[in-house]
């Protein structure tokens, strides 16, 4: 292991490392551990400043629902037969971003790939706020949003249930289960990690609150068992459930006799890209996390590395699928596909498919270079470009295909509103105000999991490795 | 009343040592705190293998069958008839099935979990050293009073930082 990262100075020899393989050089003990993740938690001025540009950010996107609340769903961009608009686009796009969340602490688990161990409860957190917000959407985009629980089955005094053939329902079921699965894993994984805040707290308020929050954790060997039994089964739940959100949600569009929706490739098309735009918002929230708190040794290189690959990945099967897409249509000799997919590419949309085949297809395949691969600055950047590129997936995929249907006499366009724009922004103040609260007051790391990688004290020389593992 | 021997240690071959010992001896009931999970802790231990999963085949099970039944009855009781369609039709249920069975079967398995672990646990007074949390293993041994300070001696004998009685 002589070739694993140093903190710094590593980006002029770069190994070659399994994903499984990675470990932290730099981290020796699990006092270390302890003292810098916990020291994540104290508030800087530079946090207030972000969390007071998300609270903005938010507050823009309230005032924006409540005057549509009040003028009606006229204000917003749609222009008939386009009625999915920014809404829906957003919808899809943020349960897209949790995707990634899951897959790391949940698949990447049962295939014990190292590089999840410092990333994944960052990026379970950021799943449950982006599942959080996705969930805001359809109760946006509909006219009356204060009805929506009608899509919910339960007894009720109209003796009217849902239709459960409609995909808008199994969206309901899917989503609901998403975030209570993505809730329940994170906040199982955090109690072994708030006992660890709860024994080094001083405050008593604070410790009683953390007593009550770790549900009087002691660390036993019975529950470590029992833990990580259950830990493996939450895992194996999730697993399936990642692969079948965004099924449902691309069932939204597949179940629709529309051109450019009505394809088989939906499912995995959108799971491939909902895991590649997760990981884009995971470099996003990491990269500048591992530089402003001290970070680097934790989330090494090597780790950026690896999750590079996968980007690369997922980044050649969203590229298949586009070009998937132009091969049907054109095989598949129907005259409606055809000047559909001619339109959205050279007509009247080229331009947000082309910031899409940019950001998603071209610019990633420069992952296929080690040494930009091992750039965290280029790895930020080349994150805010597949989020943008796959926020404008979404938007070639609802918009274009609405406005230039098989009815030559409704093709129509579309542009977004303020209302839409503002609603859009407050998403994002929504979402990154509760990361950031959260990082402020749990581990943003899991501290247990990390000193599992870590070799244990031992009185005697023959140490063993780490790798305790549940 | 039972009186235990509680000893903090701060290397894991020692905690494993003493465990073993302890258990040799027949000293008493043994609870072994560890910071992080161990192999090297479970196999000084040999616990039974843990009963989690029945609770999540259960719930996993009732899920499903909840899941699918919600979706068949509430289309019966409320018919959209469709001309050559089904009124209750399978294929599109599974996903009803699929999704309700993941929620109640993960649900059950942190019940059971819970359950299993003794937890939610409003005291831990006894027994129990914030160290545990941090850096240090630690065995707490329950015994008859007579057998006190054998226990004391073993846990001391094998490195034990710390070794204090609690009632």
């Amino acid at each position: 292991m002589a070739t694993l990262a140093q903190p710094s100075g590593d980006t002029l020899h770069r190994p070659n490392i399994a994903s499984a393989d990675i470990q932290l050089p730099a981290v020796r003990d699990y006092e270390q551990v302890d003292r810098e993740i916990t020291a994540v938690l104290q508030p800087t001025k530079a946090w207030f400043l972000g969390l007071m540009l998300a609270v903005g950010a938010l507050g823009l996107g309230v005032v924006s629902f409540l005057y549509q609340v009040h003028q009606g769903l006229g204000v917003a961009g749609y222009n008939p037969p386009v009625m999915w608009g920014v809404y829906i686009i957003s919808f899809v796009f943020w349960v897209g971003i949790g995707h990634a969340g899951t897959l790391i602490s949940a698949i990447l688990f049962l295939f014990r790939a190292g590089f999840r161990t410092t990333i994944y409860r960052a990026a379970e957190a950021m799943t449950v706020f982006a599942v959080m917000t996705a969930g805001l959407f359809p109760i946006i985009h509909i006219g009356r949003p204060w009805k929506f629980f009608w899509l919910i089955p339960y007894p009720n005094w109209r003796l009217i249930w849902p239709n459960f053939k409609s995909p808008l329902v199994w969206d309901v079921f899917a989503i609901t289960t998403y975030l209570t699965i993505s809730t329940t894993f994170l906040f199982v994984g955090l109690i072994p990690d708030i006992a660890v805040l709860r024994d080094k707290e001083k405050n008593p308020l604070r410790k009683r609150i953390l007593a009550l929050l770790s549900f009087g954790w002691r660390n036993t060997e019975r529950e470590w068992r029992h833990f990580a039994r259950a830990y493996l089964f939450l895992a194996a739940f999730s697993t399936p459930l990642v692969l079948s959100v965004h099924s449902v949600v691309s069932f939204d569009f597949a179940m629709g006799i529309v051109p450019g929706w009505h394809t088989t490739i939906f499912p995995p098309y959108f799971v491939a890209g909902a895991i590649f735009s997760g990981f884009a918002m995971v470099w996003t929230i990491i990269i500048p996390m591992r530089k402003w708190f001290g970070m680097k040794h934790y989330v090494t290189l090597n780790h950026l590395d690896a999750s590079a690959k996968m980007v690369l990945f997922t980044s050649l099967v969203v590229g298949c699928a586009y070009i998937v897409e132009f091969f049907i249509a054109w095989y598949g000799g129907i005259a409606y596909e055809q000047d559909y997919f001619w339109n959205r590419v050279f007509g009247q949309w080229w331009w947000a498919a082309w910031i899409m085949l940019t950001c998603n297809m071209i610019l990633p395949l420069s992952l296929f270079s080690q040494k930009l691969r091992r750039n965290p600055t280029w790895l930020f950047i080349l994150s805010i470009f597949i989020n943008i590129g796959m926020w404008f997936e979404r938007f070639v995929i609802v918009v274009p295909s609405l406005s230039h249907d098989v009815n030559p006499w409704q093709w129509s366009s579309y542009m977004p509103t303020w209302v839409d724009f503002g609603i859009l922004i407050g998403s994002f103040g929504w979402f990154f105000m509760w990361f950031l609260l959260f990082v402020k007051q749990l581990p943003v790391m899991a501290i247990t999991e990390i000193k599992e990688i870590i070799p244990p004290k031992l009185k005697k020389a023959h140490a063993t490795h780490g790798h305790g593992g549940h | 009343m039972m009186r235990g021997m509680l000893g903090v240690f701060q290397e894991l071959d020692s905690t494993v040592e003493a465990i073993e010992e302890l258990k040799q001896k027949k000293v008493g009931d043994l609870t072994v705190y560890t910071p992080t999970p161990r192999h090297e802790l479970e196999h000084a231990v040999e616990p039974p293998r843990s009963k989690v999963r029945v609770f999540t085949l259960v719930g996993a099970l009732s899920g499903a069958a909840f899941g699918y039944w919600i979706a068949i009855w509430g289309s019966e009781y409320w018919p959209l008839v469709v001309g050559g369609k089904a009124i209750s039709t399978w294929l599109p249920y599974t996903v009803f099935g699929f999704e309700v069975m993941v929620m109640v079967g993960a649900l059950s398995t942190v019940f059971g979990m819970f359950y299993l672990q003794g937890i939610p646990r409003l005291t831990m007074t006894v027994g129990y050293d914030e160290r545990f949390s941090h850096g240090s293993y630690g065995i707490w041994c329950e015994c008859a009073p007579d057998k006190l300070a054998e226990a004391e001696a073993i846990l001391k004998r094998h490195g034990a930082v710390e070794v204090r009685g609690e009632r």
